[in-house]
Formats: structure tokens, C-alpha cells, sequence
């Protein structure tokens, strides 16, 4: 899998930052299994976070304090180091079709067959997360063919598509592929035929529909 | 670093030691960290660069990476309390050692931090702002621009053109 399109920089900056909302970290992390590019900017972001640590200026205020720090430290390192732990399985994601990318399994489980999904919206279907906070992390199942309502964005969406594609004004997505949107894209997704295709996004603020209907529809759905 | 990790020195981690942990305690504080708290997480991210220097490649990153991302995960872990951030973050990051595109020689390694640290040091005062909001405060988009009270759009353009300078891959008028 060689995606095309990847995450913003400013999504990376704050990814190694820690400053991600959780939903849109988790969607970050899914594209992040599958793209060696972005796992690399990743990589230089956290330089960068490690480069402003080290450039801090500390006050010699706290030169008592540090002396019985460092005495402490001096102690312990003859301590045995803490057991690992055991890295967790990382086995090439897309390999086993059913499995669900592994950021995902704390949330939707762990294969694509268990999921339960619940009708939102002719050919649309959805799982909603449960156990986030802040934002909406999201699960959706587009039939094949479909065009989905124009929508923009009150905020930041993020896309990762798991299986078939769609386009829009902004290209073609297919698997492995992210759409890092925010509040200046409108934009109306049209499912390849084929295949439906799956994706997770998380939003960090209500989506924006200009038509009525949608607009109408919008509570029944809390999006 | 190569003396921590073949000869397990003592007074060259402790030099290691010396230089970051009151700035690491700064970063965990600024985050948010009771100092209590901060100088804890801090002994205990020096104390597994000790314990794993073996499994610590030179070759890859700087030792400040390296802390950068142990402090980091830790206050996540611990103050944050939202479980599955850490496990995000660490789903991803072991990876990211090995696809560093560049692997640097001490010479290089030397040469690029020095780049890099200029960079930091001429990046224009808002792009330096939100970099700092960003990286010491834990501030998502969204928060920035309703601080500065500034367009969503305009902060995350802001971060991507001082990620873009930091690389050095645009040079834009201070």
C-alpha cells in the first residue's frame, strides 16, 4: 500500500506534539500504520519537539532541589530495570483482510466481520465510538456509486479510507489514502462502483450542510 | 551516547543527566504537571534512557528525541488519563526510528541539530508562538484559534509553514 494522500503538516506537528484532539489522533495513527512518509515526518516533528526541550533556558532557582534529584538518581541505577513491556503484535495490518487497523481495536474491535453496523441514511451505514470525549470518532459504510450530501466543516475532519474509494474535488482516495480537511473545504464525496467503501473519520466540531434536507437530517444524526 | 551504551559510564549519562533533566522538568511543568509530579516523570524518563541504552541506536535521532518522546508519553499517560493516547502514540513511534530517512554520522548529526537549532531561532515570532503553543502547552488547532482568536485555517497554515522552514524545504522573510 503506497498512499497518495497524506496528513497535513500542522496535523503532524501536533500529532508528535501530543496536542491532538484523542478521535483525530486515533485517525492519524490508522494512517500512520500504513505510510512509511508520514511515519518519517512523524519522526522529524519529534526532533524538533526534542530540539525546543533541549534550547529551554532553566532558572538556577532550583539548584537544591536538582542537587537531591541527582543524588536519588545516583542511587537507583543499580536498580534492575523494570520488565518491558512486550511490544504488541504489529504484524503487517493490511494483510489479514478482516483485521481492523490495530489504533482502531480499542474502539471498533478487532475484525472488519464483528462490526455492527447501524442504517444512517439510504446506502450510508455507521458505527459511532463510544469511550471518546471531546469529538466524534466515526466508522461509515458508503455503498457503491453513492454521492454523499455537500458538506463543509466546522472545524478539522479527518478520513482514512479502509476499503474502495471515492472521489471529490480534491482526488481520488483510495485504501491506505487520508483526507486532512478543515473549516475552508466544502466538498461532496462520490463512492467508486464496485465496492462500498469504508472509512473512519473523526471530526472535532459539527459538520456544516448547506442543502435543507441535510440540514434537516443533521440532529436526527447528531453530526 | 556510544559511551552509555557500550561501557555503561556513569559520569557520561550523568553529564546526559545534568544537561536535561532541569529542562525536561521545565517541559513537564509547562505542560501542565504539578512539580511534584514533573520531577518524577523526568527521573523516570532519564532512568529508561540508562536502562535501554543498549537498545538506543546513536545512529538514529538525538538523545533529545529520544527524551522528548519518554516525557511526553509519560505526562499522557499519567495526566491526561486518556488511555488510548499513549497506546496511539506508541503504536506508531517505534516505527518511526527505523523510517528516518536519514541516518546521520556524528559529524552530520552535529551539523544538522546546529541547522536546525538556527532554524528554530529565526522562525518569524507567530510561527514560533504556535509552535510553542503547540509543542509546550499541548494545544490542539482548535484551542489556538480560539485563544488568538484567529481563523482555524490561518493557525494550521501557520504550523505547516513552520514545519516546511524547519526542514528547510521553504525560506520565507522572517
Amino acid at each position: 500500500m503506497n498512499p497518495h494522500h497524506h496528513l497535513d503538516p500542522s496535523t503532524v506537528v501536533s500529532y508528535a506534539a501530543g496536542a491532538l484532539a484523542l478521535e483525530v489522533a486515533i485517525v492519524a495513527a490508522t494512517h500512520l500504520e500504513t505510510c512509511a512518509h508520514c511515519r518519517g515526518r512523524v519522526g522529524e516533528a519529534e526532533r524538533i519537539g526534542g530540539q525546543l526541550v533541549e534550547q529551554q533556558q532553566p532558572s538556577a532557582a532550583d539548584a537544591d532541589r536538582l542537587a537531591d534529584l541527582r543524588a536519588s538518581i545516583l542511587h537507583r541505577l543499580d536498580e534492575a530495570a523494570a520488565p518491558v513491556a512486550a511490544a504488541m503484535a504489529r504484524g503487517a495490518p493490511y494483510e489479514d483482510d478482516d483485521r481492523l487497523p490495530t489504533p482502531l481495536h480499542p474502539y471498533f474491535g478487532t475484525s472488519y466481520r464483528s462490526l455492527k453496523w447501524r442504517w444512517m441514511a439510504p446506502g450510508v451505514h455507521c458505527i459511532r465510538a463510544s469511550g471518546t470525549r471531546t469529538g466524534t470518532l466515526l466508522m461509515l459504510k458508503i455503498g457503491a456509486g453513492r454521492s454523499m450530501p455537500v458538506h463543509g466543516h466546522g472545524g478539522t475532519e479527518l478520513t482514512q479510507i479502509l476499503r474502495g474509494a471515492y472521489h471529490d474535488a480534491l482526488g481520488h482516495f483510495a485504501p491506505g489514502d487520508v483526507a486532512d480537511l478543515d473549516s475552508d473545504v466544502e466538498h461532496q464525496p462520490v463512492t467508486v462502483p464496485g465496492a462500498a467503501c469504508i472509512c473512519v473519520s473523526a471530526l472535532d466540531a459539527p459538520l456544516r450542510f448547506p442543502g435543507w434536507l441535510a440540514r434537516k437530517l443533521q440532529p436526527l444524526f447528531k453530526l | 551516547m556510544l559511551a552509555v551504551s557500550r561501557l555503561r559510564d556513569r559520569a557520561s549519562f550523568m553529564r546526559i543527566y545534568d544537561h536535561f533533566m532541569p529542562r525536561l522538568c521545565l517541559y513537564l511543568r509547562g505542560l501542565g504537571s504539578p512539580d511534584a509530579v514533573a520531577e518524577e516523570l523526568a527521573q523516570e524518563a532519564l532512568l529508561r534512557l540508562w536502562h535501554r541504552a543498549a537498545q538506543y541506536d546513536p545512529q538514529h535521532g538525538a538523545v533529545s528525541t529520544w527524551l522528548f518522546r519518554i516525557g511526553r508519553n509519560l505526562h499522557i499517560d499519567r495526566v491526561r488519563c486518556e488511555q488510548g493516547w499513549v497506546q496511539v502514540l506508541e503504536d506508531a513511534v517505534p516505527a518511526s526510528d527505523e523510517d528516518l530517512a536519514h541516518p546521520f554520522s556524528a559529524a552530520e548529526d552535529y551539523a544538522e541539530h546546529a541547522r536546525l537549532q538556527r532554524r528554530i531561532q529565526e522562525l518569524p515570532a507567530i510561527q514560533a508562538r504556535l509552535m510553542r503553543m503547540s509543542y509546550f502547552e499541548s494545544k490542539s488547532h482548535q484551542e489556538i484559534a480560539d485563544e488568538l482568536q484567529m481563523p482555524l485555517g490561518t493557525v494550521k497554515s501557520h504550523l505547516r509553514r513552520a514545519f516546511l522552514r524547519l526542514q528547510g524545504q521553504i525560506r520565507d522573510q522572517p
